[in-house]
């Protein structure tokens, strides 16, 4: 239909098969438009057999869309998708034997039960699992014979979730897997999700929660306003672009031209008589040495390293170019 | 699809099929007012006019008809419309909504299989519709009904292809539940009117009478009141309906979305 599009250059085609036994999927240059609104704009990434990939961004950014233009409910206006060789909209019928996707805001016929809504889906696949396992290992094997329109949000999130992996899928693609679910919720989740990583499912993440990225999620994408800002592993997003915090009161007021001056400082908040520095390196020795050396002593010190949440305020709000300078520094 | 694994597939597809109809009836049988409006309303219509039949002696103004003759075939079309109008396109357009056919839609199984097994549970109790109305009139009301098989076959399926797929046309044009409601809506007490529930064309006078007559319900009627006396159905309903078909259809198809 549009295999025109789809083409690279004949030497990254070869590249691309050579890396094929490695990764479980391949995305090359991918954009999307909805008429002038450019959703997904030239973002590459490739995820390996076995990880956890987060997909992270604000709302809005293109995470959805993206996600959709791999499972293949979305024809991308370029670039190239490769899910274990094979492409989403040309070998569709081959790949959704071996892809689990759970859509975001979809729901189920009210009056669905929960045991004939997994029956039947495992119906779809060649080599399902066995549904009241499923249901089992998910905790829901109780409400087996209630209506989908009775059940509460956890237990929705779990049906929804059983139908992702009832066909035993090599891959699994999740969008906004705990949105609305209470905490205790959430944490039965993510071991849902690390269990199936455990038995080798490939985990496609997408959320906008940061302590479920940093938990569960073996390497981040970053996207916002539908560019790949930042891709690597959630500690490295959170060290680079987080930056450490101090903050402390002064003895004596001292203006933000002395602190710039202090090694490593970035950034200065001020909130009543406390100083809050940002910034890299050993931070709460430096600060205390130079203030220290013209005199000025800090009390009620407190630091904490950056963390992922420092980072996707910080880098969603830079455009792109800036972060990548900083990264490259 | 045209893979060396053909059995295998073909066996699955049966498998999967069996289910999705097995899960579509018994949703059905939960919220029933489809299958009250499907098949509860021909019967009381036809309770109502076979009562009338029996108070009021044969011969409509002349015809040799009863009462109940004469809305046997209305009665019918009525339950078509209920069924393909009414029930079917509201159920579609609700699962498009509520992301379920998009759901479907990333298994290995197309979302088409879900209308396929939306269509036979409908096409099932549309048989059932007409088997009450038939051998009730006859057996309960005394009906002479000479059912001609073959005319009453093709006048059948005709009238099914014709009004189904009008509901999947207002399906496919349908942007949401609330419309796909008003627009079923409208058309179901449009088609009502058109079939002759509530008023005969050979009384209304013209034109309107010509427009009942070549309508997508009033032909169907005509086609089916030949049918079960015995006779051959006018050509110009067989054709009109012959030209209906394919262009519901054909909009069905092209403007129907899945997400």
């Amino acid at each position: 239909m549009q295999s025109g599009n789809l083409g690279v250059h004949p030497t990254e085609d070869v590249m691309v098969s050579q890396q094929e036994s490695e990764q479980a999927i391949t995305v090359q240059r991918l954009v999307k438009r909805y008429g002038d609104f450019v959703a997904v704009n030239d973002v590459s990434f490739s995820i390996q057999h076995g990880e956890i990939f987060g997909i992270i961004g604000p709302n809005g950014a293109g995470k959805t869309t993206a996600v959709e233009c791999i499972s293949g409910l979305r024809t991308p206006d370029s670039g190239s998708i490769s899910i274990q060789g094979l492409s989403p909209l040309k070998d569709r019928n081959k790949i959704r034997e071996f892809l689990g996707v759970q859509l975001q805001e979809s729901s189920m016929p009210p009056r669905l039960k929960v045991g004939e809504a997994v029956k039947l889906f495992a119906s779809f696949y060649p080599n399902p699992m066995d549904p009241d396992c499923l249901l089992e290992t998910l905790g829901i094997e109780k409400v087996k014979n209630s209506t989908y329109r009775r059940l509460s949000g956890g237990q929705k999130q779990r049906l929804s979730i059983a139908l992702a992996l009832v066909g035993n899928p090599k891959i699994a693609i999740l969008d906004e897997l705990t949105t609305g679910l209470d905490p205790e919720a959430r944490r039965e989740t993510w071991a849902l999700i690390e269990s199936a990583r455990d038995r080798g499912v490939t985990v496609i993440l997408v959320t906008h929660f940061m302590d479920e990225a940093e938990r569960l999620c073996d390497r981040l994408a970053l996207i916002n306003h539908g560019k790949l800002v930042v891709l690597d592993a959630p500690e490295a997003i959170a060290a680079h672009a987080g930056g450490s915090r101090v903050r402390f009161v002064p003895s004596k007021p001292v203006d933000d031209r002395t602190l710039y001056a202090i090694p490593g400082v970035k950034e200065i908040e001020r909130k009543v008589a406390y100083v809050t520095v940002i910034g890299t390196g050993d931070l709460a020795a430096s600060v205390i040495d130079s203030l220290a050396r013209i005199g000025v002593h800090v009390s009620d010190i407190e630091a904490r390293g950056g963390n992922l949440d420092d980072a996707f305020v910080k880098l969603t709000k830079d455009d792109a170019s800036r972060v990548q300078e900083r990264l490259q520094s | 699809m045209t893979s060396n694994r053909g059995d295998s597939r073909h066996g699955r597809f049966q498998g999967h099929f069996a289910e999705l109809l097995k899960v579509e009836g018994k949703l059905a049988l939960r919220e029933p007012t489809g299958l009250a409006m499907g098949i509860g309303f021909p019967i009381i219509l036809l309770v109502v006019f076979g009562l009338i039949g029996k108070a009021v002696p044969g011969n409509v103004a002349g015809t040799g008809l009863t009462v109940l003759d004469i809305y046997v075939p209305i009665i019918m079309v009525v339950g078509f419309i209920s069924l393909g109008i009414s029930s079917l396109p509201v159920t579609l357009v609700r699962y498009r909504e509520m992301g379920w056919l998009r759901r479907v839609s990333t298994t290995p199984t197309p979302p088409s299989r879900l209308l396929a097994a939306q269509l036979t549970l409908n096409l099932v109790l549309a048989l059932v519709t007409i088997l009450i109305v038939i051998f009730g009139s006859e057996l309960v009301f005394g009906a002479a009904l000479e059912v001609s098989i073959p005319y009453f076959v093709l006048s059948t399926v005709l009238s099914i292809a014709v009004i189904f797929s009008l509901g999947l046309v207002v399906a496919a044009l349908a942007p949401s539940q609330t419309v796909a409601s008003g627009l079923s809506g409208g058309l179901f007490f449009l088609l009502l009117l058109l079939s002759g529930l509530w008023i005969q064309p050979a009384i209304v006078g013209e034109p309107l009478a010509t427009i009942m007559y070549y309508s997508p319900s009033g032909a169907p009627v005509r086609a089916l009141l030949y049918s079960v006396f015995n006779a051959t159905p006018p050509l110009t309903a067989i054709v009109t309906m012959l030209v209906y078909a394919p262009i519901f259809t054909f909009i069905a198809i092209r403007y129907f979305r899945w997400g």
